[in-house]
């Protein structure tokens, strides 16, 4: 598969010699000087070229365990290598996209896009060409001089992810990324990841709150528990037979699909209701 | 099912027929608009009209006032066309313009100095924790301390000079603008931020390319409405041993009760705070035609 990322060399030289993309170790987190735990001695490799949803009631820790690998906090105890490098901080290597819209309002959606390169350090008439490549990646050709004040949030998110992309990231990570959207835009990004995936070939891990979202992105599923956060369950999606569908009436069509949704239901009811 | 709805069929149903000819599509009538609605956003030229009747009706006032006053003290309150024929006669015969630029001087001047200091200084406590926990608490003791009363001292280490009335403007704009900055810099979302860092981004490109353009228009609302301060600091400056600047007419002005002189004076001010206000507004409308428009 063709991909039209900007390969930094001394990253895809790893990527050879390491096929771990990311280990997490024994990870705790404490709060509120050690009274609070958000996340209680968790552990899981991401194999390459997957995509992981984390999903688990409100409060269990997946934002805490996504900002962890992506450096922007530390674990109280544990920890984290990428490619068997320790995460010490954040790094293009994994890159994120928020919840909160973060296209940058001062620029273009081309500018922005570009933003991501410059800080690598890519040259600028490469730079300005790629961009252009990145946002028809996202299909927002036609609006490439246009500001995100005049976007709507999926075309801001949008921005964002192909911003993102075009630092090609060893990892994707992905906080309710599509979780302010309505269904609708919700549902063309949706089909958009999974299209772009299949041709940036990533490793992805996208936290989400709902379950058809996590059967339909994922191919493997970490279920958190309740706060303190642990690993519940650790689910293969074998029923999709190592295919990724962009149609979602083909995917609930498959064997399988309804007993796994149902199981996951369970599962989310059975952690709301170990409440105190 | 989906059904096909036919409006006659639902015209002959319920109660009579409907005799409002907008129903059968006659052109809607507007509601009549009533003078105090809600939320109403005038149009551009309603506005201008409005604000020139506001005008209107402060001048009215001052009319009325100059008549109710008794005759005795009247020329203590002048009317209007005293305060512009005194207006037309200091820059024709008192080389009044002089003073304006004087004063325009002063307050630019020390402005562009307090916002050369508050400005860069605010962004960086605002980025640095640290730096902010070191001199936060000294700046900030500042903003209580009346500029005024560092009128005498400025005096001594100056003189009755242009420096004491700058450094005088510069005390009483820098530290509040300060605090301001701070906090403009403190409200950059803290996303754009960590979505620089994950990038890649150093702690300078950061600061550089992603805070400062962040919090610009709003740090550049506080100038606006910082300048204005200066511009009410002026007179304090200028009242104390000023030969120049339209301060020091007043003072003179006073000295000899002319009234209409004090006032025009103060209209000159006036109309010099607002084209500064109009000057910034325009300035950003031009820089930051990205920021969200705000009401
Ligand atoms: N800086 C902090 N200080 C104190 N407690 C915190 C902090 N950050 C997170 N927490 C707590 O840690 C727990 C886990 O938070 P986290 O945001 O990771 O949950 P989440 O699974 O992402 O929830 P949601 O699905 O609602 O986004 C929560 O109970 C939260 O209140
Ligand atoms: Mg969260």
């Amino acid at each position: 598969m063709q991909t039209i990322a900007a390969t930094r060399p001394a990253e895809s030289s790893v990527r050879q010699t390491n096929t771990v993309p990311l280990r997490v170790s024994n990870v705790s987190k404490t709060y509120l000087k050690g009274t609070f735990k958000s996340l209680d001695n968790v552990s899981f490799d991401l194999h390459a070229n997957e995509i992981t949803a984390f999903v688990g009631p409100s409060g269990c820790g997946k934002t805490t365990m996504l900002r962890i690998i992506a450096g922007l906090e530390y674990p109280s105890n544990g920890g984290v290598e990428a490619f068997g490098k320790p995460v010490r901080g954040p790094g293009p290597d994994r890159g994120m996209i928020f919840q909160a819209y973060t296209s940058f309002p001062w620029l273009s959606a081309v500018q922005n896009v570009e933003y991501g390169m410059r800080v690598l350090g890519v040259p600028k008439a490469e730079r300005q060409e790629r961009a252009r490549d990145f946002l028809k990646l996202v299909h927002l050709e036609r609006f490439a001089d246009a500001y995100p004040k005049s976007m709507s949030g999926g075309m801001k998110q949008r921005v964002a992810l192909a911003r993102t992309l075009s630092q090609n990231p060893n990892i994707l990570l992905m906080d309710e990324p599509f979780g302010a959207l309505d269904a609708q835009v919700r549902w063309e990004m949706q089909e958009l990841m999974i299209e772009l995936i299949e041709r940036e070939q990533k490793t992805v891990v996208a936290i989400t709150h709902d379950i058809e979202e996590a059967i339909y992105l994922a191919d493997r599923i970490i279920f958190f528990t309740r706060q303190p956060g642990q690993i519940k369950a650790d689910i293969s999606l074998d029923f999709k037979m190592g295919k990724r569908y962009r149609q979602k009436e083909d995917l609930i069509a498959l064997p399988g699909y309804g007993e796994l949704e149902r199981r996951l239901f369970a599962m989310m009811r059975e952690e709301i209701k170990r409440a105190d | 099912m989906m059904r096909n709805i036919d409006p006659h069929a639902l015209q002959g149903q319920g109660a009579a027929v409907s005799r409002n000819p907008e129903i059968q599509g006659a052109p809607f009538v507007l509601p009549k608009e009533r003078f105090l609605e809600l939320r109403l956003q005038p149009t551009a030229s309603k506005s201008v009209v409005l604000g020139v009747l506001g005008c209107l009706l402060f001048l009215g006032l001052w009319e009325i006032a100059h008549y109710a006053t008794p005759e005795s003290s009247r020329k203590f309150m002048p009317p209007v066309s005293d305060v512009v024929t005194a207006l037309y006669t200091l820059f024709a015969e008192r080389n009044f313009l002089h003073d304006v630029m004087i004063s325009c001087y002063r307050v630019f001047a020390s402005f562009a100095m307090a916002s050369l200091v508050a400005v860069p200084l605010g962004i960086v406590m605002g980025c640095f924790g640290n730096l902010k926990a070191l001199l936060n608490p000294i700046l900030s003791g500042w903003r209580y301390l009346p500029a005024a009363s560092f009128i005498p001292l400025l005096l001594v280490w100056f003189g009755p000079t242009d420096s004491a009335k700058i450094a005088l403007l510069f005390i009483g704009v820098m530290f509040f603008l300060l605090t301001l900055v701070l906090d403009n810099t403190l409200a950059v979302p803290k996303e754009f931020v960590e979505a620089s860092l994950t990038m890649g981004a150093s702690r300078q490109e950061v600061v550089r390319n992603v805070v400062v353009p962040a919090a610009m228009p709003a740090i550049f609302d506080s100038m606006r409405n910082m300048i204005a301060v200066g511009w009410t600091y002026l007179v304090i400056a200028e009242i104390v041993g000023a030969q120049d600047g339209i301060g020091a007419v007043m003072m003179r002005a006073g000295r000899f009760l002319n009234v209409d002189v004090i006032m025009a004076a103060i209209l000159t001010i006036g109309i010099l705070g607002v084209a500064t206000d109009l000057l910034f507004r325009a300035a950003q409308r031009f820089l930051f035609p990205w920021s969200i428009e705000r009401r």
